[in-house]
């Protein structure tokens, strides 16, 4: 586990597949540790949805210039990305 | 109370305990709430060979410790010793994983079992457990179960009558010897009194005493004298924590479960294409390789607008003819020609770029490409002083860069994220990607995919250089993390949602950039309209005597103008060239150029007879690489709160732009 940790702040990316490689152990292995990494808040999922919209895009001023008009409608940041955020990216920690 | 056996069951979250519950009791249960809590407690009950058992369904929940209310009601209740049995269930089909509740219920001091839920799924992905092999090292009964499937239920009443009859405790041994080894827990195994909380033992509070769990800890303090708290607290301060104790609990896990399941798993191959991807040398080419691809199909798509934009034009001569044959006043005709037809024509052939670019690298999304591009970059990031979460900035950038300068938000640190915000100026964004190919396939035909790969060369080494500069003074060696990323599987496109997406945003597009092109385009026409008809107008005079400066950039002072108004908007520039140069002879040439039609030496006759070579290079450059636009000006104030950073920003891609403008028209000169 520490050498898991050790691995992920050391600077660089790497997958699942290579993080199990170098640790010589499986990738399940690996899953159920960054989960319980996540879960005790030593890493955190890296959400890619809507950058910083989180959601209901409220916080996202600058998005209402979309429109034009400065109207803010349910989705304003439609147009920078697709409507659910980027659904295909993976999943992406950090280290808190 | 009745005297009944109450069975408690525990597990993780879709481990089946609802199936289970349900179908042990049937209808005889009800859901209230815990005291005082808002969480739910089922409780029911059921009769076995005569005998009446009460069944206490606790919340699911990952594990024991103190996350949240549902743990400690859990741990709470069993400790209690309300529940007689405590009955775990675990997920055959991920036991590694799932036998984490029952490696954190260790130390509770309740009689249990194990039932290794959905033995149907685990057998279906060709894994076999040995229950017994894992029934020796617990020293409880372990058995192989399937809730969904009633028959299975018989060794489910066995085992809770061997439970009762036996009291079976859970074998902590080794657990034990895994702990010793975590710096801190034999010192603080040692101070905890046995049953200084009822329920747990001193291993169980020790180690919860090494995660730091708030309630155990309150309630240490609650029961130990000051002396023994207070040294407990000194020695979690050189103690290894929670990091250590689930390592501990992992590696207990796996020596339950060796030799105990085979677990089938298939080492799982890296495919053809991820090999590539993520090999070290050949990572990056690949991805650029990618990109280009990419950027070289766009075009496809791109054509049928391109045409449309094409016959739009085609129409502006008999328009005109029309307009001025039934006696409509001239300035009206030309506002129509020049202003609203001509610009139409643009805008057309930019939404097709808008398009192309959109469906191939949506497309690209959607099969799981872009994620393999974002991991290659992200090593790349790393070195740049960027976390991986920037990735995200950086994409929506390329559709709009105040999008990314929002993004950007999620970047905690701030020198990071002034850095981040600073490098997604250099991507060129969606209005970017909309003019800067248009005025390409203009100026240099199908040679435009060389301009195009020439930027985003030119792009990657800004930012790198920008990096370098900026980064030394924004980011600090040890704000660096690295980041792990777990590829999606490649997968057929959903091809209606992505159409949907793309259609939506070329219609967003062409709302946004009609306005500010009729608008720009409009105000420079009428600057430069003179009644007489000659070269006339407040702007041609004014172009004229900045000329000479303009052109130590290489670019005329219609399009030094031009890039002035791109900064408003890149599209802006678009709107003065429409006003500056009209006549159809550009576009036409291109179109004639694409189709293969026109010869040489007319093409280069129409447009040496305005702009050279040189100078649509050095002006392609020059607007690609300003800052976007005003909004995004506002958006990176808003982000940073710097009014300093901000004109730093404004004043370096100002110089830069203009730098890049003169070395492309010096480099367009040794070539042309
Ligand atoms: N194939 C199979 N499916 C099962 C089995 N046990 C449960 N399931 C299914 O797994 C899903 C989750 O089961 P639940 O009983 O809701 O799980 P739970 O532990 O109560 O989950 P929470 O309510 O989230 O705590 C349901 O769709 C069940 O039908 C099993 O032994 N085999």
């Amino acid at each position: 586990m520490e050498g898991l940790l050790k691995l992920l702040s050391d600077g660089h990316a790497r997958t699942v597949e290579m993080l199990a490689a170098e640790l010589d152990t499986s990738v399940s292995d690996i899953a159920r540790k960054l989960e319980y990494l996540e879960i005790i808040g030593v890493i955190r999922r890296v959400s890619l949805s809507n950058g910083g919209c989180s959601g209901n895009c409220s916080g996202c001023g600058g998005c209402s210039g979309h429109t034009g008009d400065g109207k803010r409608d349910s989705a304003p940041c439609k147009g920078c990305i697709p409507d659910e955020g980027f659904k295909n990216m993976g999943v992406m920690w950090e280290v808190v | 109370m009745s005297t009944g056996v109450t069975v408690a069951l525990l597990g993780q979250p879709n481990s089946g305990k609802s199936t289970l519950f349900n179908a042990l009791t049937g209808l005889r249960q009800h859901v209230g709430n815990w005291p005082g809590k808002t969480v739910e407690k089922k409780e029911g009950s059921f009769t076995h060979k005569g005998k009446e058992y009460k069944v206490a369904d606790l919340p699911g929940s990952y594990s024991l410790s103190a996350n949240s209310d549902e743990e400690v009601i859990t741990r709470d209740y069993i400790a209690s010793g309300e529940a007689d049995v405590a009955c775990i269930l675990a997920d055959s089909s991920q036991l590694q994983r799932s036998l984490f509740m029952l490696a954190d219920y260790a130390g509770i001091d309740v009689p249990c079992f194990l039932l290794l839920n959905m033995s149907d799924v685990a057998a279906e992905q060709g894994k076999k457990i040995n229950a017994g092999a894992i029934e020796e090292k617990l020293g409880i009964p372990v058995i192989p179960f399937s809730a969904t499937d009633k028959k299975s239920y018989d060794v489910f009443y066995e085992a809770l009558g061997t439970v009762i009859k036996n009291k079976g405790m859970l074998n902590v041994e080794k657990l034990n010897t895994q702990y010793e080894s975590i710096i801190g827990y034999r010192e603080i195994y040692e101070l905890i009194p046995e049953n200084v909380i009822p329920g747990y033992s001193a291993m169980w509070i020790a180690v919860k005493a090494l995660e730091n769990d708030k309630v155990v800890m309150a309630k240490l303090r609650a029961a130990l004298d000051d002396q023994t708290y207070s040294r407990i607290e000194d020695a979690k301060k050189n103690a290894q924590g929670a990091v250590a104790t689930g390592g501990c609990k992992f590696a207990w896990i796996d020596d339950i479960l060796e030799k105990a399941v085979d677990a089938g798993d298939k080492k799982i191959s890296l495919s053809f294409l991820d090999k590539i991807y993520t090999s070290r040398i050949w990572g990056k080419p690949a991805v650029i390789l990618t990109v280009l691809l990419g950027l070289i199909a766009s075009f496809i798509p791109a054509i049928p607008l391109m045409i449309v934009g094409s016959l739009i034009l085609a129409v502006k001569a008999p328009v005109m003819g029309v307009l001025s044959s039934i006696g409509c006043p001239e300035i009206l005709t030309l506002i129509i020609g020049d202003v609203v037809i001509q610009s139409f024509s643009y805008i057309f052939k930019m939404l097709g770029f808008v398009f192309g670019v959109t469906l191939v690298f949506g497309l690209l999304e959607e099969v799981g490409v872009m994620a393999r591009i974002s991991y290659v970059f992200d090593n790349t990031m790393g070195k740049l002083g960027l976390q991986g979460k920037s990735v995200m900035p950086f994409l929506v950038s390329f559709g709009c860069t105040m999008g990314g300068a929002a993004g950007a938000r999620v970047i905690d640190n701030w020198g990071q994220k002034v850095l981040t915000i600073a490098l997604a100026w250099a991507v060129p964004c969606g209005a970017a990607w909309a003019t800067v190919p248009m005025l390409s396939t203009i100026f240099f035909g199908p040679g435009a995919v060389l301009v195009i790969v020439a930027v985003l060369l030119t792009m990657l080494l800004h930012m790198w250089i920008t990096a370098k500069i900026f980064g030394a003074k924004l980011v600090k060696k040890e704000d660096r993390y690295g980041m792990i990323m777990e590829l999606p599987p490649y997968h057929k496109p959903k091809w209606g949602a992505l159409f949907r997406y793309v259609f939506g945003r070329t219609k967003e597009t062409f709302i946004r950039v009609t306005k500010v092109i009729m608008l720009v385009c409009g105000v420079f026409w009428l600057l430069s309209y003179s009644p007489s008809g000659e070269n006339g107008g407040i702007l041609y005079t004014i172009g004229v005597a900045i000329d000479p400066v303009t052109r130590l950039f290489g670019m005329p002072w219609q399009l030094f103008l031009s890039y002035v108004a791109s900064a408003v908007g890149k599209e802006g520039a678009i709107g003065v060239i429409s006003a500056l140069y009209n006549g159809g002879s550009y576009s036409a040439g291109f179109m004639d150029a694409m189709n293969g039609a026109a010869t040489a030496g007319n093409l280069n006759e129409l447009l040496l007879a305005n702009v050279s070579k040189p100078e649509a290079l050095a002006f392609i450059f020059a607007i690609t690489f300003n800052m976007p636009c005003v909004v995004a000006l506002a958006a990176t104030y808003q982000e940073t709160h710097s009014a300093k950073w901000t004109s730093i920003i404004v004043l370096y891609y100002t110089v830069v732009s203009l730098v890049l403008a003169f070395l492309a028209y010096h480099i367009g000169l040794l070539i042309w």
